[in-house]
């Protein structure tokens, strides 16, 4: 086994080790808010963004309706998102998406499986917002302004 | 048809449901379920499987000295939304919990959404059909195991005796949402027909010895609720007004009274990143009148109220430790006379403390197990316990519970 391939079998081990105790890699890093470029620009604030990841804002200023994607609960970028693009807990978003989905009092945003589809589906959903780990180089997707 | 073989298709129906309901559940995995339905229809399930065990007395089935089988909850939802203003939802459940239910499929929701004012800032509508009654934090989801961090609910204020008649009802929910910088206000307004009437609310009422029926009348839900910083701090106001008719029958000792119920709950929560609080206060103010010389006329009050603390001590490790308590009129806090209804003084209230642990395994599954030790009976069912006079004073129950939803 070559030096580096030793390296990379120890953090595999790690990975799998702090896997098995529920914790995630040490290193937490921030997601980026990306919309489909029909979305209106103008002065949003993270308590839309927030408002609009848990479901309660439904209409862009514009009076279209947002469609909402996300990644699954224990993807690691959904939780870097929450955290610290939201400034929330994944507990604290998921209660509110049960609410809705189990009283029929609203919908939970639609979960897709990876990153690649993430892009897939904003790039071809007017009025989508999502998030990634890096915005990718595209016409059609822009980054989601917020103060 | 005999009454032997209306039953057995009455239990063949229900393995058909509850099978059916399995097999979707198993083919529908979650992220399975977006890709192969268009974007505007969306499908969510639950299942729930409980065990418990009690040193005396029963709950769920025969659980003392045994293990019963505990409650089974089977649900799934859809909705579709076909414009903007406009969306349907409905939510079939299946429910078994010991000799209270020993098995139904009900629709525990169905309705039709209207949007009638809408901004970016809040909305205001109307919801019509079946809808969930809003009571403190829990009750619109008390049958979703993944949405509270206990198997059972703090029973002197999620009665499950008495659950029927206030989970969901057939009426109107006027609603107002309003999202500001400083925090989102909710305010619903329910007015619904109970749905349920069955022996427990007859003898919460009036003891194991009444044999008419309850109706209830046309009832007023409503719940306030305010939440700061998408859910941290959550603080909840929510009144009920339950009507309920006596109907005499045979040689019933009452007369055909009426009996007010009407609960105001007030609810706080705080959801930090590893612990969680929460505290509900109900007072429940009681009238009941016309049942004869059996139950002279009286008002009284019931109180309850419990706090409960969890903590996420690893990512998917949740502990919980909670103190409940309830007594059923505070004018008479020990039971006296109690024996004249055919129930023992320890029926008049029940302080339970509870510890939990809570292991959310992945995404859609979850275990979890816990303890309670209880003074008191008042919320033991009668259905599990016929012999209330037979039931223990103090009493420990144990409890596991697997969940799995998508």
């Amino acid at each position: 086994m070559q030096p580096s391939d030793r390296g990379k079998g120890a953090f595999r081990a790690s990975a799998i080790v702090c896997c098995c105790l529920g914790l995630g890699p040490p290193v937490a890093g921030a997601a980026e808010i990306i919309v489909n470029d029909s979305v209106p620009s103008g002065h949003y604030s993270r308590a839309d963004a927030r408002a609009i990841f848990a479901m309660r804002q439904r209409l862009w200023p514009n009076g279209e309706q947002i469609k909402v994607f996300t990644l699954a609960d224990d993807a690691q970028i959904h939780k870097d998102f929450v955290k610290n693009n939201l400034s929330m807990f994944p507990h604290q978003i998921r209660r509110a998406w049960d609410r809705m989905i189990f009283t029929g009092t609203g919908v939970a945003p639609i979960q897709l499986d990876s990153e690649r589809e993430m892009i897939e589906k904003i790039m071809n959903t007017p009025n989508a917002i999502g998030y990634v780990s890096k915005k990718p180089d595209n016409a059609k997707i822009r980054l989601f302004d917020y103060q | 048809m005999s009454a032997k073989s209306r039953t057995m298709r009455k239990f063949v129906y229900s393995i058909i449901n509850k099978g059916l309901l399995l097999l979707t559940l198993a083919c529908l995995p979650r992220a399975g379920v977006a890709a192969y339905l268009p974007d505007d229809m969306q499908v969510h399930g639950f299942l729930a499987q409980s065990l418990f065990h009690t040193s005396d007395n029963n709950l769920f089935g025969q659980s003392d000295d045994g293990v019963s089988l505990g409650i089974t909850e089977v649900g799934l939802n859809t909705s579709y939304q076909p414009n903007e203003r406009l969306n349907f939802a409905i939510q079939g459940l299946y429910r078994r919990a010991g000799d209270i239910d020993r098995g139904s499929f009900r629709v525990d929701y169905g309705l039709a959404d209207l949007t009638l004012w809408e901004h970016d800032s809040g909305r205001i509508g109307i919801r019509g059909g079946r809808v969930k009654i809003p009571l403190g934090l829990y009750n619109e989801t008390r049958d979703v195991a993944f949405t509270h961090p206990t198997i059972l609910l703090p029973q002197g204020n999620y009665f499950e005796r008495s659950r029927s008649l206030l989970t969901s009802g057939d009426g109107g929910q006027f609603y107002a949402e309003r999202h500001t910088d400083y925090g989102d206000f909710t305010f619903k307004f329910n007015y619904v027909l109970p749905l349920g009437n069955n022996k427990e609310v007859r003898s919460i009422l009036l003891g194991p010895y009444a044999q008419g029926e309850f109706t209830a009348r046309p009832t007023v839900v409503t719940q306030l609720s305010y939440e700061l910083n998408g859910g941290e701090y959550v603080f909840a106001v929510s009144f009920a007004d339950l009507d309920l008719q006596y109907n005499r029958l045979g040689e019933d000792r009452f007369g055909a009274g009426h009996s007010l119920v009407q609960p105001l709950i007030l609810s706080a929560q705080f959801n930090g990143e590893k612990l969680t609080l929460s505290a509900e206060y109900n007072k429940r103010r009681n009238v009941t009148e016309g049942y004869g010389a059996a139950l002279p006329d009286r008002r009284f009050s019931t109180e309850s109220w419990y706090v409960e603390g969890s903590y996420r001590f690893l990512p998917k490790w949740q502990a919980t430790l909670r103190y409940d308590t309830i007594v059923a009129n505070t004018g008479n806090r020990n039971g006296n006379g109690y024996e004249f209804l055919g129930l023992p003084q320890h029926a008049a209230f029940a302080q339970d403390w509870t510890v939990g642990l809570r292991w959310d395994i992945t995404d859609s599954w979850m275990l979890r197990g816990e303890y309670h030790r209880v003074h008191g009976t008042l919320w033991l069912p009668d259905a599990d316990n016929p012999d209330r006079l037979r039931t223990t004073q103090d009493w420990d129950l144990y409890g596991v519970q697997t969940s799995f939803r998508f």
